[in-house]
């Protein structure tokens, strides 16, 4: 159910996105209609994917609906200003890209080499290959999900650029 | 110079270096391998020539040869700058190309408006820092840090993209680069557990770093092996791998200093 705590959050947690998408998306250099764009974006497909694992969606799954539906939005944006869709929907999905579970898996491999107890390395072998498949679904699902529309209507996609 | 006043139809030669230098441009400014591929074949067709073009971490690999006379070939490699993301010339060269095939630009004309792509002026370094400290301090915010542990990370951020910059205008390699802001901006943000700062101090920590992960070369691996150019994606995933490992080196040898054993 949706009430109007949940709904705080999700503001929240989408404003934050948006933010998060515009740092990001400055380090690739894009025009000025992108960077909006593409804070819009993270802002909805951020707090879809909070709303989602609220209602008790595991990550992977929520982050592949969150960005199709930012490939999906991303393909009407390109037509609208005339530029790729990749530019503006790579950065929308930054804040989405799993660097917390990327790096937990490489501490965790370097603790499992530091560790000499037999029973914690067990414990971070599984951690590394828990975090590990988390990032790489993750990563997986962001891709598949961004480029599922691209795919479907490959005729608008390439030709958004166009102008006659 | 003088070749090209003297007669008006561009040699096979011309032609062959402007496409090539457009291809390593678009993967220096880190568009996927399709992009560049349908980019450059559109600009080709025009100018009535087919190429066949492959594409590499470190070089271009074309052969162009005229549509209606295969005997008029060439083949050229080139090399490919390291990655500079600038979203501006992808998004700008791609609409350059479907102009050449819709008005049929002349040869003059398209590599002008190359070269006046290509040099445009960044965004100012200042205000990407600034943006950048705001995005991962937001990002902090996401996984639940508290007041302390957004503002520790915002100092962070500031000190480590800093040391980035000035690094990586002197030429550094990168993944020294990488190691050594991933280094500073978690020694700062580490200073949450030395003056007991707030109640998250370990995501303070742990999302300090995070503004340095490759997301775009990320995602452009995967959607390369996507559409089938399985080895340029495989290069990029090892070459983002990479950059992780070297973040959590410089991460783990600031957590080593400050005698932290957990995170």
């Amino acid at each position: 159910m949706i009430t109007t705590e949940l709904l705080r959050l999700m503001l929240i947690d989408g404003l934050m996105a948006a933010v998060a998408a515009i740092g990001f998306a400055v380090i690739s250099n894009p025009s000025r209609n992108a960077i909006f764009v593409s804070a819009f974006l993270a802002a909805i497909g951020h707090a879809l994917r909070f709303y989602l694992i609220k209602t008790g969606l595991e990550i992977s799954l929520a982050t592949f609906v969150a960005a199709s539906f930012i490939g999906l939005l991303s393909i009407f944006f390109a037509r609208v200003i005339h530029c790729p869709a990749e530019v503006f929907s790579f950065p929308s999905l930054l804040p989405m890209i799993p660097g917390m579970f990327a790096y937990k898996t490489i501490l965790s491999l370097i603790k499992f080499m530091q560790n000499s107890d037999v029973l914690k390395a067990q414990g971070f072998i599984m951690d590394f290959f828990h975090y590990g498949m988390t990032t790489l679904f993750i990563l997986l699902a962001l891709v598949v999900g961004v480029s599922l529309p691209v795919l479907f209507f490959p005729k608008i996609s390439f030709s958004v650029t166009r102008k006659y | 110079m003088n070749n090209e006043l003297e007669n008006k139809v561009p040699t096979i030669e011309q032609i062959a270096v402007l496409l090539t230098d457009i291809a390593s441009q678009l993967m220096t400014s880190g568009a996927h391998t399709m992009r560049i591929i349908q980019n450059v074949s559109r600009m080709a067709k025009t100018f009535g020539y087919k190429i066949d073009l492959s594409v590499f971490q470190q070089s271009i690999m074309m052969t162009i040869s005229d549509k209606n006379d295969d005997s008029k070939l060439l083949t050229k490699i080139t090399k490919i700058k390291p990655l500079l993301l600038n979203f501006t010339i992808v998004s700008e060269l791609s609409a350059l190309s479907w102009d050449t095939y819709d008005k049929k630009l002349p040869y003059e004309e398209v590599i002008e408006s190359f070269h006046q792509i290509v040099a445009q002026k960044r965004m100012s370094r200042w205000l990407v820092l600034f943006l950048v400290a705001c995005a991962n301090a937001a990002f902090c915010g996401l996984f639940k840090g508290d007041f302390y542990a957004i503002g520790l990370v915002f100092m962070a951020t500031l000190a480590g993209f800093f040391v980035r910059q000035e690094m990586i205008k002197r030429h550094i390699n990168h993944l020294v680069v990488f190691t050594t802001s991933a280094f500073v901006a978690s020694l700062l943000a580490g200073m949450g557990y030395v003056f007991h700062l707030g109640a998250t101090p370990e995501i303070a920590l742990g999302s300090s770093v995070l503004y340095l992960i490759p997301g775009v070369p990320l995602i452009n691996s995967i959607l390369d092996i996507i559409e089938g150019h399985v080895l340029t994606g495989i290069a990029r995933l090892v070459n983002a791998s990479s950059l992780i490992v070297c973040i959590a080196i410089g991460l783990f040898t600031s957590m080593l200093i400050l005698g932290l054993e957990k995170l």
